[in-house]
């Protein structure tokens, strides 16, 4: 009565990349590897007509229209944000959406491509990690204390940062220590 | 192994579930056709349940579950599943409908008159034992009326509306590819109408007509009048990627609009619409509706009771998982009374009864 | 555009039997879950070809993560041969070209109702666990949207107060399976109808769970590393199941979770519940290679 064919392609790269980001959440600091590089495809899992999406560049912008999700220009209106860069963002960071005590799932998923082991080191501490970790990451300390004000757990944003095909999950539920 | 010669599971299941379908015996197409004939108001209401409009796969689901309502609807919304929806139809207007049946309770005669249409209401419920004896019962032909009823008919809320005896629509432009879809994201509390009457679409009709049911007996606090029931046929108007609109087919839908009394100057109305002709269904899910609005918290009126409670496979799904072995989780509960009754007998506690603080698992 | 661009040739149904839409939506959701440990969060929770209550809060989070290269174990009750937990498994292998195993160390998924395997699962490892009903405050408060508000308040003094009470009149806590645990110290969960037995497990685990709920279209996580707490006073420590001295009358193990059965005349036999762990004792009895893994309790004592 059921016949199942075997996944496809998109089917394959859709699963592999979210087995990546999965454990990337679920193990904040830890680096996995996703079946390919760039901010494309994790659209192509995560997002479709059910999201809002923002992004910095008109080729991630086009991507995102073409799954039939509403584009906006408004980050506080996305649940999904994509940033080819971080640098800078803060301010426009500010709005981005953290969702409420009552629902914590309205809080934004930021992805961004951010070089690992280049720039600021930090600890992390919290959910996922045992006891410390500690790693470096091109992102600001300004862009740190931003996080740590609107993060008001379980109110916040989760992060996904993105260089080549390695992803670095932090978590709303993640203590960051600016070292 | 030793495990497996005690269980035996995976046999006894597949031969279970054989013994079910060689019971049934073999299901071809005629026999799903002939469902789908003689059973229309069967496959409206599994239609309406499964919210999936096919008269085709309602029949074979029927067919295949040898007629047991709930397995029917649940392998129809499972089938649903797994299908991707491509467009968004145009929302129906009552005027539009092509109506065969509409009547007011509220009104001897009401613009564009009383339309019987097809209907039991008035016969008597004999059963028709003479077919048992050999002489088929061959229906009398209809007499067609000398003025036949035209094909839509106006709503009878927009002449109140007009009258001002009902409130002015609050017209809020919603592109139809907005409007929520209930069956793509969860029901969350307060939920919006259009959840609301969405999840009452789909509803079981038996538990609707029991929370109704109770409202209507006094437990609710609006006594329905039937403003307008209608029994029609609905166009799906959905939009070809090049921009034209075009109609994909007909529906039967049913609908009902209940009225009691006077809020802020205006008769309140209870609105309820489901796929397939269901009178039943549509006038207690308009009274309960009718009834959300200062509906105590835990009532069987308030949305979050009735809507739970109303939902067809959650409900019978639940019900009949009981049957799966509980035996971890009563042990579990075994060993805390066994400790507290030996505890107890050591210590001469006199017995308090608490009350059940874990709901069913 | 054409209608054709919209969508996809037919198929009788998708890989892993779940459309692409509702794949996206878990994995939205449960991304969400791994980051706000133990809050439940709303799905729409699709109907699959298993009736509700069944274990399809459980089944939509495994057809989400399957692939072609998983190894998914099921059981019920701790057994993999259970009837329900046989057609489970058969039906995600069946749509999803993934291979079945009933050892908990090969499994690269766990499904499960009721139990926690005996054997320590691995970092790479996910167990999703069936949850019949995701709120812990259901019976102090029915009501959904309060209860909600009541977990946004980390409003949880009723929960403390059933408990109280339950001391005061019957000497000792009555909660029997599904104890309600606080985690990360925010979200009280209830962690599924495990035995009290398996509830140290999910603390500071290295294994990934998730919880989820179809029915109540509710799903939930303990992420790896996680402190899951079950509520209890400082003076009266949490007693899990008096199981440390039972012995399976099969395999001969003992220190671990029991079923009991009657036995004719009074009294009561045991046998162990992670029937797996009892095969693999018996096949070891045998001489055959079977290898038990590491276990949470050792001579019947938790030592993570």
């Amino acid at each position: 009565m059921l016949t199942i064919a075997p996944p496809d392609l998109p089917e394959l790269r859709a699963n592999a990349t979210f087995e990546a980001l999965m454990w990337a959440l679920a193990r904040p600091g830890d680096s996995r590897e996703m079946p390919e590089a760039g901010l494309a495809a994790i659209i192509d899992t995560l997002v479709d007509l059910e999201c809002s999406v923002f992004a910095d560049e008109p080729g991630l912008r086009a991507h995102a229209a073409a799954t039939a999700a509403l584009v906006t220009d408004d980050v506080g209106s996305a649940d999904h944000v994509f940033l080819t860069s971080l640098e800078g963002a803060e301010t426009q960071l500010e709005r981005l959406r953290c969702g409420s005590a009552l629902y914590p799932d309205d809080g934004a998923t930021l992805v961004a491509m951010v070089q690992h082991g280049r720039g600021q080191r930090v600890r992390l501490s919290g959910p996922g990690v045992d006891g410390t970790v500690a790693l470096t990451l091109a992102v600001s300390p300004a862009f740190w204390a931003m996080r740590a004000i609107l993060c008001a757990y379980p109110e916040g944003f989760d992060m996904l940062l993105v260089d080549g095909r390695s992803v670095i999950g932090i978590p709303r539920s993640t203590q960051v220590e600016v070292l | 192994m030793a495990y497996v010669a005690t269980r035996g599971g995976e046999r006894a299941i597949e031969q279970a579930e054989r013994l079910f379908r060689q019971d049934l015996g073999a299901i071809d197409a005629a026999r799903v056709e002939s469902i789908q004939k003689t059973m229309p108001y069967l496959i409206d209401r599994v239609m309406g349940e499964a919210s999936l409009y096919s008269e085709e796969l309602a029949a074979l689901a029927l067919a295949q579950t040898g007629g047991e309502l709930s397995e029917a609807v649940l392998v129809l919304r499972a089938w649903r599943t797994t299908q991707p929806r491509i467009a968004i139809a145009r929302p129906v207007q009552q005027d539009e409908l092509l109506t065969q049946r509409r009547i007011s309770a509220a009104f001897k005669d009401i613009p564009g008159g009383q339309i019987l249409g097809p209907t039991l209401d008035y016969s008597h419920r004999v059963l028709a034992t003479d077919v048992l004896e050999g002489k088929p019962f061959t229906p009398p032909a209809v007499d067609a009326a000398a003025r036949p009823a035209p094909s839509r008919q106006p709503s009878l809320a927009n002449w109140q509306r007009q009258q001002g005896l009902v409130a002015p629509v609050n017209v809020n432009a919603v592109a139809p590819e907005d409007i929520p879809d209930f069956t793509r994201e969860p029901l969350l509390f307060p939920a919006s109408r259009a959840h609301r009457l969405q999840s009452l679409a789909r509803a079981e009709t038996g538990g609707v007509l029991a929370l109704g049911y109770s409202a209507m007996r006094g437990y609710g606090n609006a006594h329905p009048t039937v403003n307008e029931l209608r029994l029609g046929e609905a166009e799906v108007v959905v939009r070809h990627p090049r921009g034209t609109e075009f109609s994909a087919g007909r529906v039967r839908v049913s609908q009902a609009e209940v009225t009691s009394k006077e809020k802020g100057g205006y008769l309140e109305l209870g609105f309820a619409a489901t796929f397939g002709w269901n009178e039943v269904k549509v006038i207690a899910a308009a009274t309960l509706d009718l009834n959300s609005a200062e509906a105590p918290v835990g009532s069987a009126v308030h949305e979050e009771f009735y809507l739970y409670h109303t939902e067809s496979v959650e409900a019978s799904g639940f019900c009949i998982h009981f049957k799966l072995p509980h035996y971890v989780t009563f042990q579990s509960v075994l060993d805390a009374m066994r400790d507290a009754k030996a505890t107890k007998a050591a210590a001469d506690i006199t017995p308090v009864e608490t009350r059940q603080t874990e709901p069913a698992e | 555009m054409s209608l054709a661009s919209l969508t996809k040739p037919w198929a009788a149904t998708s890989y892993g039997f779940l459309d692409a839409s509702a794949k996206r939506e878990l994995r939205r959701k449960m991304l969400k879950a791994i980051s706000v440990p133990g809050c439940q969060m709303p799905y729409a929770s699709r109907e699959v070809p298993m009736a509700r209550g069944w274990g399809t809060g459980g089944l939509q989070v495994t057809l989400t993560l399957v692939n072609p290269n998983s190894s998914v174990k099921v059981i019920d009750q701790g057994a993999d041969d259970g009837v329900n937990a046989a057609s489970i498994r058969r039906f995600i292998s069946r749509v999803s070209g993934a291979s079945e195993t009933w050892d908990t160390l090969a499994a690269s998924i766990v499904q499960s109702r009721h139990r926690v395997p005996e054997e320590v699962m691995g970092e790479d490892q996910v167990l999703v666990l069936q949850v019949p009903n995701p709120e812990p405050l259901r019976g102090v408060e029915p009501n959904i949207s309060v209860a909600r508000q009541m977990h946004a308040d980390a409003d949880y003094g009723k929960l403390w107060l059933t408990l109280y009470e339950q001391i005061v009149r019957k000497g000792r806590i009555m909660q029997g399976a599904a104890y309600p645990s606080m985690v990360n110290g925010r979200h009280v969960m209830t962690p599924s109808p495990i035995p009290r037995w398996d509830v140290p497990k999910l603390n500071m685990a290295r294994h990934l769970t998730f919880l989820s709920a179809g029915r109540e279209k509710r799903l939930f996580a303990v992420p790896p590393f996680t402190r899951v707490e079950p509520l209890v006073f400082s003076d009266r420590p949490y007693r899990v199941e008096d199981h440390a001295d039972l012995t399976c009358r099969r395999s001969n193990v003992s220190g671990f979770f029991m079923n009991e059965l009657p036995i004719d005349g009074g009294g009561s036999a045991f046998e162990v519940s992670d029937s797996n762990l009892g095969i693999k004792a018996i096949r070891q009895a045998e001489g055959a290679p079977a290898e038990i893994g590491k276990t949470w309790y050792r001579n019947g004592e938790f030592s993570a």
